[in-house]
């Protein structure tokens, strides 16, 4: 029974785990979009939600496939083991994901930032500013 | 900023030719390309005459920040994707009064740019020190009540 129980208290863990990183990233990282597409806040809002979806995707899809074990678990010592050996490489994995997307995010930024200001000041300004045309 | 006016010598053919270079450029900014002393430039920027003489190459922001001559060659640069990071680098002290000289290197050869990556500034000015800009050959045929223009400056 300790196999059975094992897996539980491993599923209960990832999954949770994996949904309180998700609504971290989801709640903090709002803001860093925004910025990110230029205060456009709708697209921003679109984005968060499909990295989440896509994050949850990935992280209970590997949860889901790392449960599994040859393992003969015998005693209370082994379970604790194995559920700390899974929960690990899940927590590496998450950790991976987010500083992944942590990177794809700053990229944007410096594209949507790729605006260094013009390396001198003008040498005059027009008042009132040309008009469009 | 989204758009740079860029008040260029319609009179000179060399000018042209670096217009058409600018506007077939990928760039971040919008290049709107106006012939200097043209009735839309002068409606556009009535103010202009006091800032800019008829011969100073004029870029002008939407934001109506003017910039002259070298600064406005290096604006042009800066507006493109491809070359704001030399605008950032030819703003030195040192190779700014160049600009003119490796504006025109610059869209004449892309090569230049793989050649300078390593250099430092000091061989880059060396190297522009020998472009020799051509004379505007457009100066003969000004046209009649048009002022100025002795000397090529326009994009």
């Amino acid at each position: 029974m300790y196999i059975v129980y094992s897996y539980f208290v491993y599923l209960f863990i990832s999954v949770n785990l994996t949904i309180w990183v998700a609504r971290t990233l989801h709640k903090r990282g709002a803001i860093f979009l925004v910025d990110s597409f230029h205060g456009n806040a709708e697209l921003a809002a679109s984005v968060n939600h499909l990295l989440v979806v896509g994050f949850y995707l990935i992280n209970i899809g590997f949860v889901a496939l790392a449960l599994k074990t040859e393992a003969v678990i015998g005693n209370t010592r082994a379970a604790i083991e194995l559920v700390s050996d899974k929960i690990g490489y899940v927590m590496l994995i998450l950790g991976a994901m987010h500083f992944f997307n942590l990177y794809v995010f700053t990229r944007i930024r410096h594209r949507g930032n790729g605006t260094p200001r013009p390396p001198f000041a003008p040498d005059a300004i027009l008042r009132p500013a040309p008009a469009r045309s | 900023m989204k758009t740079l006016y860029v008040l260029y010598d319609e009179r000179c053919a060399l000018c042209k030719q670096l217009k058409e270079w600018l506007l077939v450029q990928r760039s971040w900014i919008g290049l709107s390309m106006i012939p200097a002393g043209s009735a839309r430039a002068k409606s556009m920027f009535p103010a202009l005459e006091k800032i800019a003489g008829a011969n100073d190459l004029v870029v002008i922001s939407d934001g109506g920040e003017v910039y002259l001559n070298n600064h406005a060659w290096i604006m042009c640069l800066y507006a493109l994707a491809e070359y704001r990071d030399w605008a950032l680098r030819l703003a030195s002290p040192l190779l700014l009064p160049l600009a003119r000289q490796a504006f025109e290197t610059l869209s004449k050869n892309r090569q230049t740019i793989s050649r300078w990556i390593g250099s430092d500034e000091r061989a880059i000015a060396t190297e522009l020190g020998e472009v020799a800009l051509d004379t505007c050959p457009a100066q003969s045929t000004k046209p009649v009540g048009v002022e100025g223009g002795s000397k090529c400056s326009g994009v």
